[in-house]
């Protein structure tokens, strides 16, 4: 067990390797001049040289690879080059918002997610089964930013429920904090519940259809107790799987959701920074981001063991 | 999508495509098709329309789709513009039905650039032992960094353009077929019939022709179907967030980005582009779950 | 175990912030959302305008410009000039501190002075012709010229990009081409770097210790009294979250809604909507005058021949007409420079036949015409969509390169041919304010390789520059203008596609929102 943990950990080593040096080569490749950006319409062309020059633009790839990865690897994601300030300062000022999105929409997610994948199992081929897995299948087909526009016109414009857009932090009040995280995290939601719902549903059939199932309520065990209890634990290792796997569209889904409800968190952050060319913040957000994902997806591997006791590694 | 995400589009005989493929031998043989295989039906009959109306654009009562008139500008929908006009004028209607043909070139363009590329890496991973920790490593690495995020990046690296954006969404694509082809390629290497052609003196080629390809080509075709829906949300979002095809193409993402300022005085600018993208994504979907099921009768009765 | 250590990190984030929001709570907040995210706050270093904006709150000028773009005394009492214009001297007005509480004295005017001179255009003239400043005492400061500068006043008072903003000493050492690090600066407002969010958010909290001057306000000049104690930007580039937001109350100010989205802001109960600056903007086509066609004046008239002002306006201000006005003139409309002497070719119904003959004449033979376009700038997009349209009709093979703004930036600035990474016309806009006067439109000079973006060669406009710095009053200002206006109408560094006024829109409960060239802070107040 201990061994798995340890090799599975050194495995990410060289994924994040790679993904270091992809995105540093990438945009080390990019056409866009910071130094033109930074310098604005009314600079000259000398003008714009010499702070090229001064942001140490001019250098060579491996040079800047080197001291990149070397800066990176004692923790020091560098400076951005717009702001003057530590990337690592910036990911922080706006890690709440986006960590609170994401944990708002796992988790209500997950609560709606599977109960109807469950219930859809239980009664397959149903109406309710029917309604869930179109609603499924719509929810991979319409893109994110249109369930935002009509979410906050009716929710928030017309009915006035909620504000429009912005973030409270969860210091401004627990009621203020969820008020204006509940239509983002709708948003977001929805094409993850879409992805839950379905694998919850046919993870259970699977399960459903097994002897221990059939023995369970031939003991006379309720139908609840049967679902929830039995099957639901033996159809978790799938569940987790794309929960796991599905953090990628979630990461994704947020950087339109940040920009469509003008959220300071991450996601927008990555689309400023890309926007501007601000190459030291692109690259420790995409790190991060990519980071994130591959240590979540590390913790689903060695939660398997929790929910199917068959496997040991 | 699923299926896709969890790279397991099942190991499916290719007899069961070759069935699906082939043209109806008798009379009624349609009518039992639409009701053994009602999502691929649906599914293929609106893409078939989507296609049409692609390639049909041109005669659909359309007008150039990039022709300004600032004079006629934000028009709501009438008799003479079905859709309305947008902010410099041009005529919605013809702009969302030439749109069409850059969601779908989209779609199928990285749905098979993905796969040849995809199924290349996975055979090589899977045949050339040398070969496989390196590849598979670089694409665990390009795996591991969220698919938009990825293709957002490889956006700002280069000026917009379709060919740009099929690029990108493609290497964001690509590693999961890869994994998917070097999983069947793995699989299919244990098999008696392969290890007897191994033992036999056969050369790596000729398996892999005879083999290998045809096996991995059912998964393959449903994970294709999902990487087009999948890449033409894709494209609509790159549009939307700033980093797409260029505005001068009429792309569904682009109509809607435009239109997304006024998405309160002028809902139409964003409704019509967005319903003809949901409406092609979800054929495609269900295109998808249809050829799933009818491919891999383990899975059908369950999804 | 990496999630918990998230939360942990995002509670304690939490925990720190609990206290300044309770403070903010019973303050006098103004929430404004500005045109465009901010990256520095370096009034000398950073060109845009968003930039300037905020720096006019953090710092403080000698001069400020008035309403009628005249120079005032600000952080000066007033001034002395010999009779032969070669000594200026200056005395600083009493109370005058940094927000550190230190007094500002005549030796951080000298250092702010010398690291603006090193950087603006009107900065560089007056280098030119300055033997020395120098700091008489602690209040008094004095310039000594080799050559008269009759605009001296003009440049320290000119809020048009570079700022000659008063900082102190050891912030003024700063190298010019780099950003301060240390943002203690003269002005109403103390910017909080604490607080500061970049691309989200920007704090500023009223400085207890300015002393504003005793005079009404009038765009910089007069008293700066701040009657909010916080001012809270929020950046929201989405125009229609913007507009969602400000109908709910959620912001106050909104500084730049897009036209479309006026007639619902309008509406809309409890929201104010007016023009936001008398001055407005001015449009422009630039050409790229090192390669063909473009190097020939032929074909640069050629264009200016087919140009429709009123198209390229539809397509940046949308069906308002009270919105645009044509300008066969380099001058801003409403500023005392305007002329339109020899504009006729700006003029008139478009001829293409002509056009096209002098095109022919110009030697063009259906090379690419390569055209930069910002596609994320609704103001470049939409003039560029119209031109692209006249020039394919006048036969020109247009090549429309759509790219973000970041990438016009930085291929615009390379000289190579347009065929390898180079350019042929982009499409920009400038304050109107800055047009007012030839010395800050930049895209005026023509001192070939030195001048901006595009690089034209004219002696016969610089020398018209030059003039018009050295004129001694209004009457040869004036015929300078008209000189000026034929020779830049001839030679074409680039051509205006119009003027064009933008709106600006506030919660009807706001008292005191003006209209000028930037957001004037100082005077709003809640009613």
């Amino acid at each position: 067990m201990l061994g798995y943990i340890v090799r599975r950990v050194l495995a990410t080593i060289p994924v994040m390797g790679v993904v270091a040096l992809f995105v540093f080569s990438l945009l080390y490749l990019a056409p866009g001049d910071p130094a033109a950006i930074i310098a604005g319409d009314q600079a000259s062309p000398e003008q714009i040289a010499l702070i090229r020059a001064s942001l140490g633009l001019d250098r060579p790839f491996l040079v800047r690879f080197g001291e990149w990865a070397w800066r990176i690897a004692h923790g020091d994601l560098g400076t951005s080059i717009f702001t003057n300030l530590p990337v690592g300062h910036m990911i922080a000022q706006r890690i709440e918002p986006t960590l609170s999105l994401m944990l708002l929409t796992l988790v209500v997610s997950l609560l709606i997610a599977v109960p109807l994948g469950v219930l859809a199992a239980a009664r397959q081929g149903s109406l309710v089964d029917r309604g869930v897995m179109l609603f499924a299948v719509l929810g991979f087909s319409t893109p994110v930013f249109v369930i935002g526009y009509v979410l906050a016109y009716v929710f928030a414009l017309r009915l006035d429920w909620f504000p429009v857009q912005g973030y409270v932090p969860l210091a401004g009040g627990f009621w203020p904090f969820l008020r204006a995280l509940i239509l983002p995290a709708a948003t977001l939601g929805g094409i993850y519940i879409a992805l839950i719902a379905r694998i919850t549903r046919a993870s259970m059939l699977e399960v459903l259809s097994q002897d221990y199932i059939r023995t369970a309520r031939a003991k006379g065990l309720g139908r609840g107790a049967v679902l929830f209890v039995h099957a639901l634990k033996n159809a978790a290792v799938p569940i987790v799987t794309v929960v796991g796997l599905g953090v990628a569209l979630l990461i994704g889904g947020a950087v339109v959701t940040e920009s469509v409800f003008a959220i300071p968190g991450l996601g927008r952050l990555t689309v400023d920074a890309i926007l501007r060319r601000d190459y030291p913040v692109i690259q420790g957000v995409v790190l991060l981001f990519s980071f994130a994902y591959v240590v979540i997806n590390l913790l689903v591997d060695l939660l398997y063991t929790v929910f199917d006791p068959r496997i040991r590694y | 999508m699923s299926a896709r995400l969890l790279g397991d589009a099942g190991e499916v005989p290719a007899e069961a495509l070759a069935e699906l493929l082939s043209p109806p031998r008798r009379r009624g043989a349609v009518r039992g098709f639409i009701h053994r295989h009602p999502g691929i039906a649906a599914g293929g009959a609106l893409v078939a329309v989507m296609i049409a109306i692609a390639v049909l654009a041109p005669v659909l009562g359309t007008v150039d789709p990039t022709a300004l008139a600032p004079a006629r500008r934000l028009r709501p929908p009438s008799a003479m513009y079905w859709f309305g006009t947008d902010m410099l004028g041009r005529d919605v209607y013809s702009r969302v039905i030439y749109g069409a043909r850059v969601s779908l070139v989209v779609g199928f363009a990285v749905a098979v650039l993905a796969s040849l590329l995809g199924t290349a890496i996975g055979l090589a991973g899977g045949f050339l032992r040398w070969l496989d920790a390196l590849l598979m490593r670089v694409m665990d690495g390009l795996m591991s960094i969220p698919s938009i995020l990825l293709a957002i990046a490889l956006m700002a690296l280069t000026r917009g353009s379709v060919r740009n954006v099929v690029i990108a969404i493609t290497i964001a694509e690509v590693p999961r077929v890869a994994r998917l082809v070097r999983g069947v390629v793995l699989g299919l290497r244990e098999l008696p019939y392969v290890e007897a052609a191994v033992a036999a003196g056969t050369r790596s080629p000729m398996i892999i022709l005879r083999h290998i390809l045809p096996n991995t080509l059912a998964p393959l075709s449903v994970q294709a179907t999902y990487i087009c829906a999948s890449a033409m949300i894709t494209e609509a979002i790159l549009s939307f967030i700033g980093a797409g095809t260029p505005p001068i193409i009429p792309s569904w993402g682009n109509i809607m980005a435009e239109g997304r300022a006024l998405w309160q005085v002028k809902p139409y600018l964003v409704f019509f582009p967005a319903a003809f993208l949901s409406v092609t994504v979800l054929a495609v979907n269900l295109l998808g779950d249809g050829l799933r099921d009818a491919l891999d009768p383990r899975l059908a009765r369950k999804l | 175990m990496q999630r918990r250590d998230l939360l942990k990190a995002a509670a304690g984030a939490g925990i720190l912030a609990a206290p300044r929001l309770a403070g903010a709570a019973g303050a006098r907040v103004l929430r404004f959302v500005p045109q465009a995210n901010f990256a520095n706050l370096d009034p000398v270093w950073g060109t845009q305008y968003v930039v300037r904006n905020a720096s006019l709150l953090v710092w403080d000028t000698l001069y400020g410009l008035d309403s009628g773009l005249v120079p005032r005394p600000q952080m000066c009492e007033g001034h002395e000039r010999s009779d032969d214009g070669l000594s200026w001297d200056f005395r600083l007005r009493a109370g005058l501190r940094f927000h550190d509480g230190e007094p500002v004295r005549a030796r951080d005017v000298v250092a702010s002075l010398n690291r603006w001179m090193a950087r603006d255009a009107m900065g560089q003239v007056l280098k030119a012709r300055l033997d020395a400043l120098e700091a008489v005492d602690d209040v008094r400061f004095r310039f000594r010229l080799r050559a008269p500068f009759p605009k001296l006043l003009l440049a320290l008072a000119k809020p048009m990009p570079n700022l000659a903003a008063i900082m102190p000493e050891r912030v003024a050492a700063t190298d010019p081409f780099k950003q301060i690090g240390d943002y203690i600066g003269s002005g109403p407002m103390v910017f909080r770097r604490d607080e500061w969010v970049p691309g989200s958010r920007v704090v500023f909290a009223r400085f207890d210790g300015y002393v504003p001057r005793s005079e009404p306000s009038d765009w910089l000049a007069g008293g700066k009294r701040m009657l909010v104690d916080r001012v809270e930007w929020q950046i929201i580039p989405d125009p229609g979250t913007a507009a969602a937001a400000l109908q709910n109350g959620e912001i106050d100010w909104w500084e730049t809604p897009i036209p479309d989205l006026v007639p619902l802001l309008r509406q809309s109960p409890g929201v104010r909507v007016d023009i936001a600056d008398p001055l407005g903007n001015v449009g422009l086509l630039r050409f790229n005058h090192l390669y063909p066609p473009f190097n020939d004046v032929r074909a640069r008239q050629a264009v200016a021949m087919v140009m429709n002002q009123a198209d390229e306006m539809h397509a940046v201000v949308g069906s308002d007409d009270a919105l645009w006005r044509p300008m066969p003139s380099v001058f801003t409309p409403g500023t005392p420079l305007y002329t339109e002497a020899g504009g006729e070719i700006l003029k008139g119904p478009r001829d293409y036949t002509a056009a096209k003959a002098r095109l022919a004449a110009s030697g063009y033979n259906g090379e690419k015409v390569v055209m930069l376009v910002a596609t994320d700038l609704a103001i470049t997009k939409g003039q560029s969509d119209v031109t692209a349209d006249i020039l394919t009709r006048l036969g020109m093979n247009v090549d429309y390169v759509a790219t973000d703004w970041g990438t016009v930036g930085a291929r615009r600035a390379k000289q190579d041919p347009p065929a390898k990474g180079g350019w042929n016309i982009f499409h920009t806009w400038l304050a109107g304010l800055d047009c007012a006067l030839p010395a800050t439109n930049i895209a005026l000079r023509t001192n070939g390789p030195k001048a901006w973006f595009g690089w034209p060669s004219s002696e016969e406009i610089q020398g018209l520059i030059t003039r018009w710095y050295d004129a001694p009053d209004a009457r040869v200002e004036h015929d300078v203008a008209a000189a000026l206006n034929r020779a830049a109408l001839d030679f074409l560094p680039y051509v205006p596609t119009g003027f064009f006024l933008g709106y600006q829109a506030w919660r009807a409960d706001l008292t005191g929102i003006v209209k000028a060239p930037f957001p004037v802070f100082w005077g709003v107040g809640r009613g």
